[in-house]
């Protein structure tokens, strides 16, 4: 029972934790314009362009290409393209480790499915009758065995160049290790657990299957280990930077890809009137502190401008 | 083999932190490709280094003066501390703390940004320069001197780091080893922004404690506010250019076409760069020629903010940068013009057209546009004649960074070069992965100490080598060849290595406008419009 208080606990905590992350970026003020070219939602201009290509763009109504977006930062989390590109090496590690992590994340929905179908009174197995059945039980033995196989491999590949990587070695933390050999932890245990105790991954089903229904199942200490690393780590992630994968929506769609022109009388030049209203405090002796920031544009920051008028 | 300069290095007290010695920086290609061909960087004096902070690598780009007493070392910390503390919060910095705050929280110290940062690369990698160093120092600062993480904490999650006046000063002069070109932004997988990070720690040092290289806050922005421009030009100096330049058009063309001032409600106000009257005067004169050809409805503006479009605010100060955008709409909003058009400059264009978008509201939402994007309407619709032939020579494009990959202005300026310039070659890379020219951020107008040497041997040392790849075919000093920058500063940073290196003596390499070639090419005029003796 200890082990589903905890599972529930640490759950609830990584929600939570992944929530204030959200908010905390999504609640800051609109920032100046600070985009960087290419911006994938420019239409016509494959090189790099920009709407300030057009004379007159002004004149003309904005058009943006949301499925270019779209498709653009897809091909980026599936195949970590900018890696592939520049840092080959590299990537032959943090792309099985990540793609690991996103089989696994696979893997617990697929779980989840089964443990769904099984609390109907579904079989979920590889002679079930039923071909969706089946193809449950096969995704989830294939998600499962490729994430642990893939996670060990990158994670292990990760943390030989952090260790002898000079460039890396240099800007390496404990705390960075940590992470990673938490990770791998994660990975080992369950891929010991699969080939040890749970090939078809019956009795993980069936934890998330108590999970559902709060009722403890049978689990052994292999497995055991395997769900308390787990959720202990989940409990942990959001309070670290291993949730870049939450930046990285803001660091592409909120400021790189941000290139909205501010229009007249818009919901945006709202945000912008409210923002200049504020009051800033810096020192320095060209800025008068108090003033809001409408106010400090306005200003010269210098006493004597008689010398402009000569 | 050398020891690595580790973060934790910043703080070291023992002398310089890190060595620029020639022999380490990345050779040249012919002619320079014998070391004994590169004039090497001056040392600072003793004196100097007395009285300047020199400790991070001998260069002093902000000629920061050491403090006299210990009880000033503290105050500097204190205020420092003071300002990171207003750069975090939202209402001293809501202007970008939302990038700032993504790009301290998430980087994963991959070191992927490393090779795309010409500084760090041309330098034999030097430790100091990686995009990540500063970074890394700014992050460490903030989880142990303003979280306060405690000393085990700190070593666990790697934040040991020592604050007092050395680790200070050196962050101070790294702040003015970057460029703010953020190709390490273009290449960083999760979006993190070394770029923006130095640009927030520059404002700790202006916005907070008033330090700032005195050739971008006194002679810059201050002097602008002040007079009109950085360059000191007052409106009345702005007419004398003016008559100068009109006798020089109708000199070389002669054709008496006059530079329309103050024209109330013409469709567009041009605004240049006023270092182009100063040191370019062609630059502005091939304006007017085109504009007139073409029957543009145009005009300068003689009002105190109207004919410098330069906003040095944008690579160091908020409150300066928001001070020069609402005081260049003031002007264009009582010329009762249509648009703003910027000229070749290519800072000017990023801090106008896209960052100062987000300050100007109600009536100072004047349509701002670059100048290219008509230049290409006129040459690619034939609004005037032009003779492709007249420009028959070897020639280049250099991508000002803040054209391309900040403002998304790539391929107009090409399609220009396409039709006029027989043999246009392009460097590589090019377009939103070009590299800058070395005189990015401000540096192009810095000449400090032995400032100016940095920027000619490292920063725009890659800038030199493609320029020189891209004519080695053509390299011998008898064939003339062009490298159009269409930008102020990166022609000054381009005339500074030219001459720093005697690139047009060894390789008859010049440089300047788009504009130029436009009216070089135009069949209305008589004689060749460059000249290869003063370009």
């Amino acid at each position: 029972m200890w082990l589903l208080l905890l599972t529930y606990a640490c759950l609830i905590i990584f929600v939570a934790g992944l929530g204030w992350r959200i908010y905390k970026y999504a609640s800051l003020p609109v920032h100046l314009r600070w985009e960087l070219y290419p911006v994938a939602h420019e239409i016509g201009k494959p090189y790099g362009g920009s709407y300030l290509e057009d004379e007159g763009w002004w004149r003309r109504p904005r058009k943006i290409n949301l499925l270019g977006e779209s498709t653009v930062f897809l091909r980026e989390i599936i195949f970590f393209r900018e890696y592939f590109r520049s840092n080959r090496r590299f990537w032959l590690f943090v792309y099985p480790f990540h793609l690991g992590l996103f089989l696994l994340v696979l893997w617990v929905v697929m779980l989840l499915i089964g443990a769904i179908l099984a609390l109907n009174g579904l079989t979920v197995s590889a002679i079930s009758a039923n071909l969706w059945l089946q193809m449950t039980f096969y995704l989830t033995l294939v998600s499962g065995i490729t994430a642990f196989i893939l996670g060990v491999f990158g994670t292990v590949g990760l943390l030989l160049k952090r260790s002898f990587d000079e460039d890396l070695r240099n800007y390496t933390a404990p705390i960075d290790y940590f992470n990673l050999l938490s990770i791998l932890l994660i990975f080992l245990t369950g891929l010991l657990f699969w080939t040890l105790e749970d090939m078809p991954f019956n009795a993980t089903r069936g934890f998330v299957q108590g999970l559902l229904s709060f009722k403890a199942a049978q689990v052994s200490p292999l497995m055991t280990a395997n769900i308390v690393l787990s959720v202990l780590f989940l409990a942990y992630m959001p309070f670290t930077r291993m949730v870049h994968y939450v930046a990285k929506y803001f660091t592409y769609h909120k400021i790189r890809w941000d290139d909205e022109p501010i229009s007249r009388g818009s919901k945006l030049e709202g945000k912008v009137r409210k923002l200049l209203a504020w009051h800033e405090s810096w020192s320095a002796p060209h800025i008068r502190p108090g003033e809001t920031w409408s106010e400090q544009a306005a200003g010269t920051g210098v006493a004597d401008t008689k010398e402009a008028s000569k | 083999m050398k020891k690595k300069i580790t973060i934790k290095d910043i703080g070291r007290q023992d002398g310089q932190l890190a060595e620029i010695r020639p022999e380490d920086l990345v050779p040249l290609p012919y002619p320079y490709d014998q070391p004994v061909s590169q004039p090497g960087i001056r040392q600072m004096t003793a004196d100097q280094k007395k009285k300047f902070e020199t400790s991070l690598d001998g260069i002093s780009a902000i000629g920061l003066k050491r403090p006299e007493t210990r009880e000033e070392e503290e105050e500097f910390v204190t205020k420092f501390l003071s300002g990171l503390k207003k750069l975090l919060s939202k209402e001293n910095n809501w202007t970008f703390l939302q990038p700032l705050m993504l790009s301290l929280e998430n980087c994963a110290k991959c070191q992927n940004c490393s090779d795309a940062c010409p500084v760090y690369t041309e330098s034999g990698r030097q430790e100091i320069y990686r995009p990540t160093y500063r970074a890394e120092v700014l992050r460490r600062i903030i989880r142990r001197h303003l979280k306060k993480e405690n000393k085990l904490l700190a070593k666990f999650t790697g934040s040991d780091i020592d604050l007092d006046y050395t680790t200070i000063a050196r962050l101070a002069e790294l702040a003015y080893r970057c460029t703010l070109c953020r190709r390490c932004a273009q290449s960083c997988p999760i979006g993190v922004d070394n770029g923006l990070i130095t640009h927030e720690i520059r404002k700790i040092f202006s916005q907070e404690m008033g330090i700032a290289p005195k050739e971008i806050h006194e002679g810059g922005t201050v002097k602008q506010i002040r007079t009109g421009s950085s360059t000191g030009t007052t409106p009345k100096a702005l007419q004398s250019f003016i008559s100068f330049i009109e006798g020089e058009i109708e000199e070389k063309t002669g054709k008496p076409i006059k530079l329309p001032i103050d024209k109330m409600g013409a469709d567009v106000l041009l605004m240049h760069n006023t270092g182009e009257f100063i040191s370019w005067p062609e630059n502005v004169a091939a304006f007017a020629i085109i504009f007139d050809a073409a029957g543009i409805d145009w005009t300068l503006s003689s009002n105190l903010m109207g004919y410098d479009a330069v906003n040095y605010g944008v690579w160091y100060d908020d409150v300066q940068f928001s001070r020069i955008a609402v005081r260049h709409m003031q002007a264009a909003r009582d010329l009762k013009v249509n648009r703003v058009l910027v000229g070749e400059c290519g800072h000017a264009h990023k801090a106008m057209l896209v960052v100062a978008d987000r300050i100007l509201t109600g009536d100072l939402n004047i349509p701002r546009e670059s100048a290219i994007p008509l230049l290409e309407n006129i040459v690619l619709n034939d609004r005037i004649k032009l003779d492709a032939s007249r420009n028959n020579f070897p020639l280049t494009l250099h991508d000002p960074c803040n054209l391309v990959r900040l403002s998304g202005i790539v391929e107009p300026q090409r399609r220009i070069l396409r039709k006029i310039c027989p043999d246009f070659r392009e460097m590589e890379p090019h377009g939103v992965d070009n590299y800058c020219c070395g005189g990015g951020s401000g540096f192009a107008v810095m000449d400090s100490n032995n400032f100016s040497d940095w920027r000619s041997s490292v920063s725009g040392r890659m800038k030199l080598r493609q320029i020189l790849e891209v004519f080695q075919d053509v390299i011998s000093p008898d064939i003339h060849k062009y490298v159009c920058a269409p930008c102020s500063n990166c022609k000054g940073q381009i005339r500074d290595l030219f001459s720093y290196y005697k690139v047009s003596e060894k390789c008859s390499i010049h440089y300047g406008g788009l504009v130029e070639l436009i009216v070089n090419a135009m069949v209305d005029i008589k004689g060749p419009f460059i000249n290869w003796e003063t370009v």
